[in-house]
């Protein structure tokens, strides 16, 4: 097991792709943060360092996708062929894709809640307000933030493992947290923040992207999205044995 | 010593039969082709050997066991499929590095096989910018690298030029002389004539021969000489069936134009004309694989004891 987890870290360095993610991330936590902060009147700047920190959980799209490329990119560049003809026992191979994105994600969060925190106390001190470190609220969103990052990691290896056409699964991931999570929520009223994306935005002490509030308390955002983690992958393993590499 | 082998093989994909009681055996030691026309099956068939496709019904066996029991596949098989793929930003090294450290290979080795395939040069190159025959002889490295027991190739000949192809045969050469086993597939009989021992040719999933390369052939070798008695003597002794028609021309069926040319050169006895088998060859094969195999099938006269045709 750790000769395969040691080989998906070097898969993941030796291509482009992951560090580009990762640069495009620390741009959008940048430009997030600035635009939160930038403009909010001088009255309400005591408020908006949590709000800038949010930008950290909303990473997690990006590991969404960074964990959906590492399987159903494999079956778009066909690399997967070799992958099982060198580790047969198909479960094995996500279990490991499965360690080594989570970890990735937690990698994610960690860097970009440093660029997060170095943001913010740019901006409040150059609009002369100020930034407590020692605040609980912060490091909640902060370590929630970093949280979510980590299971949407492994979360998106289990949709890149069920949907195998790359393209396909990115859409289908996308589509789900801009719009469908969305109306799913509508329909389902108050049982509608046990959904997936709520329940990061809960761990992450943020608001979810329509503003749907009331949702589960960040423990239980936690866990939930912790459940869910498990099933995706006890459901990408099961179907990745039975069927075909065609 | 391990052998590739299918018993009553079958694959069907909803409604398409792929695989149809395909039974076979490749022997260490030598180089088998596998051959049929686009569709026939093979890809699909190497495929359940290798564990990847999981058969209907029978057996795809390597050295007596399943793929998947294999405690170190790597170093049992290797493999190029068709549809083995490459990360193209990936440099040449490390993706070599990469399957040398999923198979508990020693990290070594990856210049071992770049050397063998002659990348040496292209280590740091990303995969991207590679010509077709290089990522054949990527593919090669790939396939090399647990220094299996049995190689399994998928159309290898596919972008190789002519240099190339010869390459190619001399390393399986070499691979097979060594003891190893070699399956290689084609739909084209011509590609593979010069390399491989004995062949197995399907169409639409079902085997139609198999057995040496020789055995297949139609038609005799016809051989011209003023002593057509020594060389049908001769050739009786190395157990080829031999016709003399005329006072100066032999039929010779079961060997090669190469064969009988050597023999008779061996012996001292001049040859005044030599026609090879080697259209028949093809003929034979095109009979095997036409569409209406059901009425051209077992029309051949298979040399006694050289190789099975089948319905
Ligand atoms: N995943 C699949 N789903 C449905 N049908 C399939 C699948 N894979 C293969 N087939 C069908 O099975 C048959 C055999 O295909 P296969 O790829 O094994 O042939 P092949 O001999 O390798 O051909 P080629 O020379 O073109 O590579 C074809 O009719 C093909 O359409
Ligand atoms: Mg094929």
């Amino acid at each position: 097991m750790n000769k395969l987890i040691g080989n998906e870290f070097l898969k993941l360095r030796t291509v482009r792709s992951g560090w580009m993610l990762l640069a495009a991330a620390q741009v959008m936590v940048i430009a997030g943060i600035s635009g939160a902060v930038a403009r909010v009147p001088t009255a309400q700047l005591s408020g908006v360092a949590v709000k800038g920190l949010g930008h950290i959980g909303l990473i997690s799209l990006f590991t969404l996708v960074l964990g959906i490329v590492a399987v159903a990119g494999e079956y778009r560049h066909r690399t997967i062929i070799d992958t099982f003809l060198s580790e047969p026992r198909r479960g094995r191979v996500i279990a490991a894709k499965t360690a080594v994105y989570f970890v990735a994600g937690l990698g994610f969060g960690i860097l970009s809640a440093a660029t997060a925190i170095i943001t913010t106390t740019i901006w409040l001190a150059a609009r002369g307000g100020s930034f407590d470190l020692g605040s609980t609220e912060i490091w909640r969103t902060v370590l929630g933030g970093i949280a979510w990052n980590a299971m949407f990691g492994a979360i998106g290896v289990g949709v890149g493992a069920l949907i195998r056409n790359l393209t396909g699964a990115i859409v289908a991931a996308l589509a789900w947290i801009a719009l469908l999570e969305g109306i799913a929520g509508q329909l389902l009223g108050g049982a509608g923040r046990w959904l997936p994306y709520r329940s990061g935005a809960a761990l992450a002490n943020t608001p979810s992207m329509d503003g749907a509030g009331g949702g589960l308390s960040q423990w239980q955002g936690g866990l939930v999205l912790a459940a869910y983690a498990v099933l995706f992958i006890v459901l990408a393993v099961s179907v990745t044995i039975l069927r075909d590499v065609t | 010593m391990t052998e590739l082998s299918a018993q009553v093989l079958t694959k069907r994909f909803g409604g398409v039969h792929a695989v149809e009681d395909l039974s076979f055996t490749a022997p260490a030691g030598k180089i088998t082709g596998f051959l049929g026309p686009n569709g026939a099956g093979k890809t699909t068939t190497l495929k359940m050997l290798l564990g990847l496709v999981e058969p209907s019904s029978g057996e795809a066996l390597v050295g007596g066991r399943h793929y998947r029991e294999l405690p170190q596949p790597r170093r049992v098989l290797g493999a190029v499929l068709e549809t083995t793929g490459v990360h193209p930003g990936r440099r040449a090294g490390d993706h070599l590095r990469i399957l040398a450290g999923a198979a508990g290979l020693a990290p070594g080795r990856v210049g071992e096989v770049l050397e063998q395939v002659g990348l040496k040069d292209a280590v740091r190159r990303r995969i991207g910018g590679f010509s077709m025959g290089m990522r054949q002889r990527l593919g090669l490295a790939a396939a090399l690298l647990g220094d299996p027991e049995v190689l399994v190739l998928d159309e290898p000949a596919n972008g190789l030029d002519p240099e190339g192809m010869a390459w190619l045969r001399k390393l399986l050469r070499g691979l097979a002389a060594e003891g190893r086993t070699v399956l290689v597939s084609s739909h084209v009989l011509s590609e593979v004539a010069q390399t491989v021992d004995d062949v197995i040719i399907i169409n639409k999933g079902r085997l139609r021969y198999s057995g040496p390369l020789a055995g297949l052939a139609a038609g005799p070798v016809v051989a011209r000489t003023s002593r057509p008695q020594e060389l049908a003597g001769l050739l009786a002794g190395r157990s080829f069936r031999v016709e003399i028609s005329g006072d100066s021309a032999l039929n010779i069926f079961g060997a090669t134009a190469e064969e009988v040319g050597e023999a008779a050169a061996a012996a001292g006895i001049p040859l005044s004309g030599l026609a090879g088998a080697g259209a028949s060859l093809e003929r034979a094969f095109l009979k095997l694989t036409s569409s209406d195999v059901e009425s051209t099938a077992a029309t051949g006269p298979a040399a006694a004891g050289m190789g099975a045709y089948h319905e």
